[in-house]
């Protein structure tokens, strides 16, 4: 699940970092570093952008902290700002202008994943893979709903659509990572077809 | 016939599915693989490692783009005011002139020209105004080269802000041409000159 539901710091924390306090605001960025940037890598295409995104978290976080009333977590509140910045980014019609690029980049190999040998293996190195192979959209769609747990309405409207097309990217998403994974097609059935089992 | 993706995606979850899908699922084994191929999926996904944690370096460089911003900040409220003090004594000045000229006198037979003309200077500055919210944040360290220039036409737009927020309803259509068209000028150099500061950060 969410990496940012294991994540917390205590109110007093809040209230130091609030004041200015540089230190309190370091154990904010230590709670959060790496769901944040873990969010980031998995939404934002290519690693130097993504670390400038996840970093912008941050800014935002630790300049807005005013902002947080209580409500709900405080890691549900980084949440949110980190899914709007993540978003934004995709959204920018100056990036946009640059996704050749990115094109570029996809037609490559691929990034390897940050640390191979303490990841859990080839398994997770073709997952990160065939992941990062999916378009930006489907991309999204599939880590909010299957990991983050954000409800098809909620992406919906973060993506300025509905739960229906949240719906169905993300079971587009889950039809090319099978064809990924599973090239020879060792598992293909449920597909609209017209016999009976 | 077997059951859609979207819809086993939505049995998976326990959203609500029609019951004759549910009963088909049920009692066939292909879609119930499929449907267990759906969960494993979402396992790996959740399993998957998360970044590495940094080695430092990240706090440093979000602790260096807090400090700009701050410095962005007093600088636009120093700006801000010398805008203010200077606004004053503009305006003092144009009272003055004012003051000399004959109450009687035409109006400029250009105004009705001036008046469209800043609708769509209007106009460009906001679709100007949309590109550079769009551009990143400006990176914490910046090249002496872009970030001087770039600091200069920020404070000439505020500059130009605070004169066009000053009366404007009083403001003679000529003049708010001048100040508009500055502005879009203005604006277009800070665009472009954004633009290569994002292209190019700082190694």
């Amino acid at each position: 699940m969410s990496a940012f539901l294991d994540s917390d710091v205590p109110a007093e924390v809040l209230a130091r970092a609030r004041l200015g306090d540089t230190a309190a605001q370091a154990v904010i960025y230590q709670a959060f570093e790496r769901p944040v940037r873990t969010l980031a890598r998995r939404l934002v295409p290519g690693r130097a952008a993504a670390e400038d995104v996840a970093q912008d978290v941050f800014v935002e976080v630790l300049t807005r902290l005013d902002e947080y009333e209580g409500r709900g977590s405080f890691a549900g509140w980084v949440r949110s700002i980190s899914v709007s910045k993540c978003l934004m980014h995709l959204r920018s019609p100056w990036r946009r202008g640059l996704s050749w690029v990115d094109a570029l980049a996809r037609q490559g190999p691929g990034e390897e994943p940050d640390d191979p040998a303490s990841s859990c293996g080839a398994d997770a190195v073709d997952l990160e893979r065939a992941l990062a192979r999916l378009g930006e959209t489907a991309r999204a769609v599939v880590w909010l709903h299957d990991v983050e747990g954000y409800t098809h309405a909620e992406i919906g409207a973060l993506l300025g659509g509905t739960a229906s097309f949240s719906k169905s990217q993300l079971a587009r998403a889950h039809e090319r990572l099978r064809e990924l994974l599973e090239p020879e097609g060792v598992v293909t059935p449920c597909m609209p077809v017209s016999t009976s089992c | 016939m077997h059951a859609r993706l979207d819809q086993l995606l939505s049995l998976r979850d326990g959203e609500p599915v029609d019951g004759r899908v549910a009963a088909h699922v049920a009692g066939c084994d292909d879609c119930a693989a499929a449907l267990s191929g759906a969960s494993r999926l979402r396992d790996r996904l959740r399993a998957l490692p998360p970044a590495v944690a940094d080695d430092g370096r990240g706090w440093v460089d979000v602790q260096a783009r807090l400090a700009a911003r701050k410095r962005g900040l007093r600088r636009r409220a120093t700006v801000a005011s010398l805008a203010a003090a200077a606004s004053v004594a503009t305006l003092a000045l144009l009272a003055a002139l004012r003051f000399q000229e004959s109450p009687t006198a035409p109006a400029a037979p250009a105004a009705a020209t001036a008046t469209a003309a800043v609708a769509e200077l209007r106009t460009r500055s906001q679709a100007l105004e949309a590109m550079l919210a769009a551009l990143p944040e400006r990176p914490a360290v910046a090249r002496a080269a872009t970030a001087v220039p770039i600091d200069n036409l920020e404070s000439q737009v505020q500059w130009l802000d605070h004169q066009l927020s000053t009366s404007p309803d009083a403001m003679p259509p000529t003049q708010a041409e001048r100040l508009w068209r500055d502005r879009v000028e203005v604006m277009n150099s800070l665009v472009q000159l954004r633009y290569v500061e994002a292209q190019r950060p700082v190694l």
